[in-house]
């Protein structure tokens, strides 16, 4: 079958018959032209100089070896070459009649000899054909080409190959060669017969050879064939092995993060992987055309530049070259040296690192392009105006500068690419499961049934923020579930309303946590037994509970034994709660004796320790906490029900505050009473105005006139004469910050009661006062005796104005039987109070004292200050002839005070003002001033 | 959790961390999680001479176990509320 014109050729039997040694029929023998009309005489051309040193070089003096055959097959050869000779005896003739002119001489069926140079090229001899069958390309032209290329041959290799009968064969010997050589110098152009039946007998023998050696070349051929493919396979290997450097590229370049391999291994981390390598060689594949746009754009702006600089020197002439450069964008060393810099960037960023985290260059491309259009801008405006050197100095300046600016924020990119780079190599460490579990632990630490319970400071501290800073509470950060589980929120921002879905979907998830928490805990307690089974002193296992706590836990109120109970070392809270259980059997005792004895309505006790009064407080917190846990918790009125029930709970946990603080025990059960007790410790003042809110106002009452009746048992009233020493004590520290808690707290809790107190209360309040304690006066030289007093007098006065301007209509009648009996009591008062006037003030109280440091006068003045406000107060009440008394007992005070305060003894204007302050606060009640005083 | 709770309100708070190893830093307390692991920020060693290794740290992350103690800002501690929460983690304890 022809094929496009092709000469019909059937390859299959040519190869065969080339394979049973039949090839030497149509041999593509080299053609060889010697002695003949068309020799160019080249050969004669040929160099023959030089020669002397051959001999010495290539040892032509002693007999030469056979050690240089390398391939050994020259005299294997022979007795094959012998057998061919007979063999091919009957191609003989036929060789004889096509001569080894073959340029010359065209039998027309011999196909090998070319006629024209189409003919030369349509090759179809089956040397032509066999590499092909291969695969291969043409393998005898390649190797005539490039020789030192192929290895595997020992032929090509030989030295004969450079000679122009190269092709004739490797096997023969540097010798024949030389021979050879010789004899064809020999040879003149008009060689005579013999010397060309010679020639023709040489080039016989020389056919024969050939044949050997295409017969060898042949069986090499396969070889090479076979090796060939080897290499192909190999060849392909690599690229295999190529692309999977280049898949792998990306984590091979970053350091592959501990636990990277492993999950690379699942097939979905390889479906990731693929599409990941897809997208990467898109990418790169744009980005190499991106950049050798880039890259030409910027080839131009440097041929631009070179061209401008060009111009520029021949505009300035050579002598300002130098100089002028300088200053000047890049010289061309310098550009080079970029458009270097450029290309090693370029080859930089073929790395997918690189790639990946590149900006999109788009923008670089722009900014080129952008800077490309402004400089031919500039010079097309240059060439047209013809601008001065100046400005074309400046406008290259200007470019230099923008193009180095770009140049750097490219560097910056890269850098920050680069960086990312670096931190990204930990991306997709964790699956999502992994961080769904992790969510999960911290959710469930933060999860509790009772956020008020668990997160109670958080909850109510920022609740009080909130409200001190007036913000509305209905910005709650508890969520609450309907299984009553409920998650605090900590300080984070309100999303309910940016993230609704995101909210319910959390709420859920917490939800399932918080009931599967609690099953657990049933369970746990289901199977406590099996669970406490050699507890003994272990904690719980789990480690991420904030506390370790011991599985074992011994509840000490279950106790029956009370051996046990007493036994044990600390406050318990049932012998808090309860009637105290200690010395049980003695306190009966007593009260059975006392009861027998019969001596009074009263049973007199020890007073209560001072453990007893702080496991009371504590217990009294407990219940304070309770109450205001469900003050927060009160259902809304109109669920009768649970307000009912509310209300009940309530109720009896107020009764049971109001009994633990043991205000109705009769007043003369101890000293002090078991109430003042109580008030002892700074917490237990505390605590007062926490009850407040909690107790009725009647109850209220009651527990103020106990506060009275008992005032001189106060700590604070007992102890208030250290607060006179200037000495730094601890005690004094601490009656100091006792006294402070006590005006802060408890005096606070009962103003407001003062405040609504009737005239006859207050009158029955102060003759209480004066009645219980021994001495009024040491009274009121303590401070809260003081305030109590002032407190007192001041209320009188509010509601003497209220009667004097009808604010508050009242019975002339009772009206004046209260303020009758009110001024009874108040003269009672006056009269006992008078004599320790001056000693009221504590600054008095310390002069007397032998030292005292100067340094406290201000400090001094300060503490005079409620004394001033008193007896401002005191004056208010008092009658004409109470005042003479009070002007004569102060005179000298007063006196003292306006002095230094006048006459400048005092340390600075403050100093000065406070104590003239103080005078007129005193003043003023009695109608007069400071300034009215003649010195 | 008392602790945790605590820690939580004093966010944005100078605090002042001293841990096992002698080491006092002084910092503006970011974030607390429930091992009491704290982030500080912007902060500076009691002792720079020292420690001038940490002169450069600007922010750090304690692990809580290395915590000896916290020193808070006493203005932003409420003591009273401190104690009732205290009351009710222990109220809590026996219920349990």
């Amino acid at each position: 079958m022809s094929f496009f014109g092709f000469q019909e050729n059937d390859l299959e039997e040519e190869r065969q018959r080339i394979r049973n040694g039949g090839a030497h029929e149509n041999e593509d023998v080299a053609v060889y032209t010697w002695g003949e009309e068309s020799y160019d005489g080249l050969g004669d051309a040929l160099q023959e100089g030089g020669d002397d040193l051959n001999d010495e070089t290539f040892g032509g003096g002693g007999s030469v070896g056979k050690d240089f055959d390398f391939a050994g097959q020259t005299s294997l050869l022979e007795p094959e070459l012998a057998q061919q000779k007979s063999l091919s005896s009957e191609v003989q003739p036929r060789r004889d009649n096509a001569p080894v002119r073959p340029a010359e001489q065209h039998l027309p069926g011999d196909r090998r000899a070319p006629q024209s140079l189409e003919s030369i090229w349509d090759d179809r001899s089956p040397f032509s054909v066999l590499p092909r069958e291969n695969g291969g390309s043409r393998f005898a032209e390649r190797e005539r080409r490039e020789p030192s290329t192929s290895q595997f041959s020992p032929f090509p290799e030989s030295p004969v190959l450079h000679q122009p009968n190269a092709s004739q064969g490797g096997a023969r010997t540097l010798q024949e060669i030389e021979a050879e050589m010789r004899t064809a110098a020999l040879q003149s152009r008009g060689a005579s017969q013999r010397q060309q039946n010679a020639l023709r007998l040489q080039q016989e023998e020389e056919f024969f050879q050939e044949q050997a050696y295409q017969r060898q070349r042949l069986a090499f051929q396969r070889e090479r064939d076979q090796e060939r493919e080897l290499q192909l396979q190999a060849l392909q290997r690599l690229q295999q092995q190529q692309v999977m450097q280049l898949r792998e590229q990306p984590q091979h370049q970053r350091t592959p993060p501990p636990r990277m391999l492993p999950v690379s291994q699942s097939p979905r981390f390889l479906d990731q992987r693929q599409m990941l390598l897809l997208q990467q060689q898109e990418e790169q594949h744009q980005l190499r055309l991106q950049q050798e746009l880039q890259e030409q754009l910027h080839m131009e702006e440097l041929e631009r530049q070179l061209r401008a600089q060009q111009i520029s020197q021949l505009n300035q002439g050579p002598t300002h070259f130098n100089h002028r450069r300088q200053p000047s964008g890049p010289t061309i060393a310098e550009l080079q040296a970029l458009q270097q810099q450029h290309l090693h960037r370029r080859q930089r960023s073929q790395s997918p690192a690189y790639q990946d985290f590149n900006v999109p260059p788009q923008n670089s491309v722009q900014l080129q392009q952008r800077l490309l259009a402004e400089l031919a801008q500039v010079e097309y405006l240059r060439d047209f105006q013809g601008a001065t050197q100046a400005e074309q100095e400046a406008l290259r300046a200007e470019a230099m500068r923008k193009i180095v600016e770009a140049e750097k924020m490219e560097d910056k990119r890269r850098k920050k690419a680069a960086k990312i780079a670096h931190m990204s190599r930990y991306n997709d460490l964790m699956t999502q499961s992994d961080k769904d579990f992790i969510t999960r632990i911290q959710v469930s630490q933060l999860v509790t049934p009772d956020p008020y319970a668990d997160d109670f400071y958080a909850q109510v501290y920022g609740a009080i923020l909130r409200s001190r800073m007036g913000l509305q509470t209905q910005d709650e950060r508890v969520l609450k579930f309907g299984t009553g589980g409920g998650i605090s929120l900590g300080n984070t921002q309100k999303a309910a309303t940016r993230r609704p879905n995101a909210m319910q979907r959390m709420e859920q998830q917490v939800e399932r946590i918080v009931s599967n928490a609690r099953r657990r805990e049933e369970e746990k307690g289901l199977h406590s037994l099996h669970s406490l089974q050699g507890a003994l002193g272990k904690t719980s296992g789990r480690s991420y509970k904030a506390a370790p706590r011991q599985l074992l836990q011994v509840d000490d109120n279950t106790s029956t034994s009370p051996t046990l109970a007493h036994a044990h070392p600390h406050i318990s809270k049932g012998e808090a709660t309860g009637p105290s259980n200690e010395g049980a059997a003695k306190e009966a005792a007593k009260l059975s004796r006392e009861t027998l004895g019969n001596t009074g309505n009263v049973v007199r006790k020890d007073p209560l320790t001072r453990r007893q009064v702080l496991t009371t407080l504590e217990a009294l917190y407990d219940l304070v906490l309770k109450v205001e846990h469900l003050r927060r918790e009160q259902p809304p009125p109109e669920e009768e029900d649970a307000f009912q029930r509310w209300q009940r709970e309530y109720d009896d946990l107020v009764e049971q505050l109001w009994e633990g603080l043991k205000v109705m025990v009769p007043l003369e059960t101890s000293n002090p009473h078991p109430f003042v007790s109580l008030l002892s410790p700074s917490k237990g003042k505390k605590l007062l105005p926490r009850l407040t809110r909690h107790i009725g106002s009647s109850r209220m009452l009651t527990l103020m006139t106990l506060l009275v009746a008992c005032f001189t048992q106060l700590d604070v009233v007992k102890q208030a004469p250290l607060l006179d020493a200037l000495e730094e004590t601890a005690e004094r520290a601490e009656v100091e910050r006792q006294t402070q808690a006590f005006l802060g707290s408890v005096l606070q809790s009962i103003l407001p009661i003062v405040a609504n107190l009737e005239l006859h209360v207050v009158t029955a309040l102060l003759g209480l006062l004066i009645e219980r304690s021994q001495d009024i006066a040491e009274v009121a030289k303590t401070k809260p005796g003081l305030a109590l007093l002032t407190l007192f007098l001041s209320r009188v006065e509010v509601i003497k104005q209220a009667w004097n301007n009808g604010a508050e209509p009242v019975d002339v009648m009772t009206a004046g039987a209260a303020l009758e009996q009110w001024q009874a009591v108040f003269d009672q008062f006056f009269v006992l109070l008078t004599p320790h006037l001056l000693s009221l003030f504590p600054s008095s109280r310390i002069t007397l004292q032998a030292h005292h440091p100067t340094s406290a006068a201000l400090a001094i003045d300060i503490i005079d200050q409620p004394v001033w406000q008193f007896l401002a107060a005191l004056a208010l009440q008092a009658v004409p002839e109470q005042h003479q008394v009070l002007v004569t007992s102060l005179r000298d005070k007063v006196l003292e005070n306006v002095l230094s305060a006048n006459k400048g003894w005092v340390a600075d204007e403050d100093e000065r003002r406070t104590k003239l302050a103080n005078v007129n606060l005193f003043l003023h009640a009695l109608g007069l001033d400071s300034s009215q005083i003649a010195l | 959790m008392l602790i945790f709770s605590v820690f939580k309100t004093l966010t944005d708070q100078q605090v002042t961390v001293e841990l096992k190893n002698d080491l006092s830093i002084t910092g503006v307390l970011k974030s607390v999680d429930q091992f009491l692991n704290i982030r500080l920020d912007n902060i500076k060693v009691l002792d720079e001479a020292r420690h001038p290794h940490m002169m450069a740290v600007k922010n750090c992350f304690i692990r809580g176990s290395v915590v000896r103690y916290v020193q808070l800002p006493s203005e932003h501690v409420d003591t009273q509320l401190l104690e009732d929460a205290t009351r009710r983690e222990s109220l809590a304890a026996v219920k349990r």
